[in-house]
């Protein structure tokens, strides 16, 4: 206690120095608005680097079950990720031959066990549906468009044994013509392949670039089986369809806008 | 000692009185003004009570901040070299001062200069930062501080003069 006296004594004109600066600050602080604008910055910047450091340890403190939170949302996360995934990543892998324009519509008839297949949409010609406009599905190609009326159009299914549809190997763009054999809505035929082009089964088949109907690049199927003829140039193969023609509700009809140039060019007399 | 007591108040209220009422309101060049009160710190006995020189120091530059509409500037300042005082002392004087009837008598005048002047220096600058306090006017607050202490330095250097005068 006589040490902290004299300790007291002896130090006693800078602690009174320091105790009369501090009034003075306060002075200060009363008496001019500059002053004490600058006061209050100063501490509401001590103040604040001082709460960001507390929430920064904090922060650190508390990482491990933040993290382990962070760890069940990722995963939540990236099954919704998956999910999304698996509906967009076909259309963004096609390739826009031709400028098209897209109309959402419901399959309100469909059928897939006769020999000519047709379904019906629930979109006309009130839509902007018309005559020969390709119709998608979420992970394939549907048919085209064959007659419309005001609200409703028939669309031949792919599934049909007169319609022949380019397409072409993914890996190589090596083309040929897809067609329905009618037995199977899985199963259908790709030919008109040469033989120059290697095949190997679980190849990705894709519509081909020369139809005015689709883009290219929509997936199709996957070859599951081929022949290679002895007498002919041209592969026999077997695809399966990506996409199951028996439960499908939701379709997508393309228009393409520039097919009255092609179909001009075409008819032209050579 | 009685006295002495007597003759501090009274320079204390002269110096304060004569700063506030008169001095200040020189405006040397619009804006230059000699700080003399700060002579009552440079001219009290250099053996007298610090402690008690602090706290005059304190309320000489309170009082003048009060009657002068400052914004606390002299107090702070003066109440710093009135801390600071013992080390000028033994900066300029040397560790083995012995002069306890104050400065005015029996030194060598370059130490006596250099006591003033850096009492004159400290002060001004401390009270010119408070009362700019921002870093954009260091230039300003340097200027300020260079005219006002030459100016107070030439004040002070005559009221010594006369005080040694009249004790003469």
């Amino acid at each position: 206690m006589r040490q902290l006296i004299n300790a007291l004594l002896r130090y006693r004109n800078t602690i009174l120095y320091t105790g009369l600066f501090i009034v003075s600050i306060i002075f200060l602080n009363h008496r001019s608005f500059y002053h004490q604008s600058i006061f209050s910055k100063i501490s509401l910047a001590i103040s604040s680097n001082l709460n960001q450091f507390g929430r920064n340890t904090s922060n650190y403190i508390r990482l491990a079950s933040t993290n382990e939170k962070l760890f069940i949302e990722n995963a939540k996360l990236k099954v919704f990720e998956l999910i999304h995934f698996d509906e967009k990543s076909i259309e963004k892998n096609v390739i826009e031959t031709f400028k098209f324009q897209v109309f959402g519509a419901r399959i309100i008839k469909n059928s897939y066990n006769r020999a000519r297949n047709y379904l019906i949409i629930d979109k006309g010609n009130q839509d902007g549906i018309e005559v020969e406009m390709g119709v998608i599905t979420s992970d394939g190609i549907m048919g085209i468009v064959n007659q419309v009326t005001a609200n409703f159009s028939s669309v031949i299914s792919i599934l049909h044994l007169d319609l022949k549809i380019n397409a072409g190997f993914k890996k190589n763009g090596a083309y040929g013509s897809l067609s329905w054999q009618g037995n199977h809505p899985k199963k259908m035929k790709l030919n008109d392949v040469s033989t120059l082009n290697s095949v190997e089964v679980g190849d990705t088949i894709v519509t081909g670039g020369m139809s005015d109907y689709f883009p290219r690049g929509i997936p199709i199927g996957k070859v599951i089986d081929f022949k290679k003829p002895e007498l002919e140039g041209y592969y026999d193969i077997d695809i399966e369809l990506f996409s199951n023609f028996t439960q499908k509700e939701f379709v997508y009809v393309l228009k393409n806008k520039k097919k009255e140039q092609l179909n001009r060019l075409k008819n032209e007399p050579r | 000692m009685n006295r002495d007591n007597l003759i501090v108040v009274f320079q204390f209220f002269l110096l304060l009185f004569l700063q506030s009422f008169l001095l200040n309101n020189i405006n040397f060049f619009g804006y230059i003004n000699p700080n003399l009160y700060i002579l009552f710190i440079i001219i009290y006995r250099l053996d007298g009570n610090s402690t008690i020189l602090i706290l005059l120091g304190f309320v000489l530059g309170l009082l003048l901040d009060l009657l002068t509409q400052g914004s606390g500037g002299h107090t702070i300042a003066t109440l710093t070299i009135a801390f600071l005082r013992p080390f000028i002392v033994k900066f300029s004087f040397g560790v083995n001062y012995d002069l306890p009837m104050g400065m005015i008598k029996g030194s060598p005048f370059s130490q006596r200069l250099v006591y003033m002047l850096i009492i004159i220096l400290i002060h001004h600058l401390v009270l010119y930062s408070v009362i700019y306090f921002s870093f954009t006017n260091t230039l300003t607050i340097i200027k300020n501080t260079i005219f006002s202490s030459l100016f107070t330095f030439v004040f002070v250097y005559i009221s010594l003069g006369l005080f040694k005068d009249k004790n003469d």
